[in-house]
């Protein structure tokens, strides 16, 4: 991670998002995918209920490390839900300028809740289902399902949500700092690391990492801005085999319409996830970090306690893996009830 | 308020970059016993894969190569670990040929000893220690040689490298033959070249680790090479001459780079 923020293009995108949340005075928070070491695949996508969500996924099709965490922000939204996560990559199997181009579909379902722990601590718990595939060159497909990474995580909110009841004129803000685990829950094959350029096909990371995530923003009247910023700290799996860590940075702006009784959340965003070199017996693996800076478009719909909501992220610009391997889309459908 | 955020994600922000890079490099691990280094000859041609039979874009020349056979012969393999002292792989074992016609293109070495290499050496084609030796003291590889058209039949010795197709250029239309045989020729002239590829990152083995140097190699180079271009125009086949075929010799030992390593099992 340092050396990826040695490189002046992720700095300058590190830069420019740190000030466009600090200086606007808007801030930090919410949506944000998740980067998981391994290559880059991600996932993110995230999701922004009621302007205040976020999510990250991380590689290993975003579910394999702990698959697209989303932690509901504060602002006493609590709630359980499903969510599916789909991500589409390619990546180059061979050396070559023209060796061909496997494509790869990371699907995940995630059950995932906030759930209040006290008036102002948070746990978020995601539990990823995963299922993906990709064609070979010989025209097979292979495929592998199973568990992901369950990721618990524990948030605080320094600033104290305004009771509902009072109409508040004046911006509100939230700001939330966390942490939590990420278990090896989900399968970590070696066999599907070799002779694969794409190592993060995988169901888990097979290691115990470590989450700190940070969640700002604020609304007013109708509108919002989230942003949000979590780093994973992967450790080395029992196959010595460690995937790169991982920074996430998103924000999002949002406007509510209300429709009768349906709030319609129309939600805009970009976001940046980097990753670092994979390592592999303490050494590191060639051709494994990047970083990926993706575009957002979202809506979430309420009505009563229910939400669903529908996200589409595209790349606006990528370096994953030396470019050997190119996300080309992630769609996140989701359906929650708030408690 | 907005002070105290700023601290904090200051605060973050150092937490996330002092955490990270160099985390657990157990590089203080012993490696011990010892293990397999394998070599992948990934054959290429100017950036692109080398596929027989299909015609490449064109070179530097001007021509446009369809390459049929390309074969080559590796030998004296020898990695230099990270305190510069130098293994040499058992020298009758170490003549391996590659051929992109039967897809031989990884060498494997067992029983090198545990340990870090930095660099990797090694020849093509056949020195004259070896050649000397005669068919005897050559055994095996004299018979797999023949059986992969790596041997003149007029006269004794080996093709280091068997380089044939057709090309076409601004002057040649039609598609024409041409091929390259080059080898040294008896005692009298040469052409076994040594290769110096320093690794991009160590190369670690023991009884734990097997490891993998994935090599990229550029045909083209054998006609546009850095140090020497050879045009198939002015002539087609090059197989005994006391010019040319020293310039392709120090254009194939050109063809080499290092791709990527793999510790650890891996492609």
């Amino acid at each position: 991670m340092t050396n990826d923020l040695l490189n002046t293009r992720n700095l300058y995108r590190f830069f420019t998002l740190v000030c466009i949340g600090f200086y606007t005075g808007l801030s930090y928070g919410n949506d944000k995918p998740n980067i998981d070491g391994p290559t880059p695949s991600g996932c993110a996508t995230h999701i922004h209920y009621d302007g205040e969500y976020f999510d990250f996924c991380d590689t290993c099709g975003c579910g394999s490390s702990g698959g697209s965490m989303g932690y509901g922000t504060g602002l006493n939204n609590n709630f359980f839900g499903l969510r599916y996560i789909g991500q589409e990559y390619r990546s180059r199997d061979g050396i070559f300028a023209d060796s061909p181009w496997i494509t790869e579909n990371f699907n995940t379902i995630q059950a995932w809740a906030n759930l209040p722990i006290s008036k102002r601590i948070i746990a978020n718990v995601i539990v990823p289902f995963q299922f993906h595939n990709r064609s070979l060159p010989d025209n097979t497909e292979q495929t592998i399902s199973g568990l992901g990474d369950i990721s618990v995580l524990g948030f605080y909110n320094l600033i104290a949500a305004t009771p509902d009841s009072i109409v508040s004129i004046k911006p509100e803000h939230y700001f939330q700092l966390g942490g939590g685990i990420k278990m090896p829950t989900g399968k970590y094959d070696k066999a599907n690391n070799e002779g694969s350029v794409n190592p993060s096909f995988q169901l888990g990371n097979g290691s115990w990492d470590y989450v700190l995530a940070m969640n700002y923003g604020f609304t007013y009247r109708n509108w919002g801005i989230s942003t949000m910023a979590n780093y994973t700290i992967k450790t080395k799996n029992p196959k010595d085999y460690q995937f790169g860590n991982q920074l996430n940075l998103g924000i999002n702006a949002f406007k509510t319409y209300y429709i009768s009784d349906v709030a319609l959340t129309p939600i805009v965003g970009v976001s940046e996830e980097i990753y670092a070199s994979n390592r592999e017996l303490g050494i590191e693996v060639a051709h494994t970090k990047g970083d990926v800076f993706l575009g957002k478009l979202s809506i979430e719909a309420s009505y009563n306690r229910y939400s669903l909501g529908l996200t589409g992220m595209l790349p606006i610009s990528q370096n994953l893996n030396d470019d050997k391997v190119e996300l080309r889309n992630r769609v996140s459908v989701y359906m929650n009830i708030n408690l | 308020m907005k002070h105290s955020l700023l601290a904090l994600s200051a605060l973050f922000a150092l937490f996330m970059t002092s955490c990270s890079s160099d985390d657990d490099m157990n590089d203080d691990d012993a490696l011990t016993g010892s293990g397999e280094i394998s070599i992948k000859f990934d054959n290429g041609y100017n950036g692109n894969d080398l596929v027989l039979g299909v015609e490449n874009a064109a070179n530097a020349n001007g021509e446009k190569i369809t390459i049929n056979r390309f074969n080559y012969i590796i030998s004296n393999v020898r990695f230099v670990n990270k305190d510069g002292e130098e293994y040499t792989y058992d020298k009758d074992s170490s003549y391996f040929i590659i051929s992109q016609e039967k897809e031989e293109d990884q060498i494997e070495l067992d029983d090198i000893p545990a340990g870090e290499y930095t660099t990797l050496k090694f020849g093509v084609g056949v020195d004259q220690e070896k050649y000397l030796q005669g068919s005897e003291g050559q055994g095996d590889f004299l018979v797999e040689a023949e059986e992969n058209n790596m041997m003149w039949s007029w006269q004794a010795g080996y093709k280091f490298l068997n380089f044939e197709g057709t090309f076409t250029s601004e002057s040649i239309t039609e598609a024409t033959e041409f091929k390259i045989h080059m080898g040294s020729h008896g005692s009298e002239l040469d052409n076994y070249k040594e290769v110096v590829l320093q690794l991009p990152m160590n190369v670690r083995v023991s009884d734990e680790i097997d490891s993998n140097i994935h090599l990229k190699i550029d045909a083209s180079k054998i006609l546009a090479g850095a140090t020497n271009s050879i045009s198939l125009t002015e002539k087609q086949v090059i197989m005994v001459d006391a010019e040319k075929s020293p310039q392709i010799a120090v254009n194939t030992s050109e063809m080499f780079e290092v791709d990527h390593i793999h510790n650890g099992g891996g492609h």
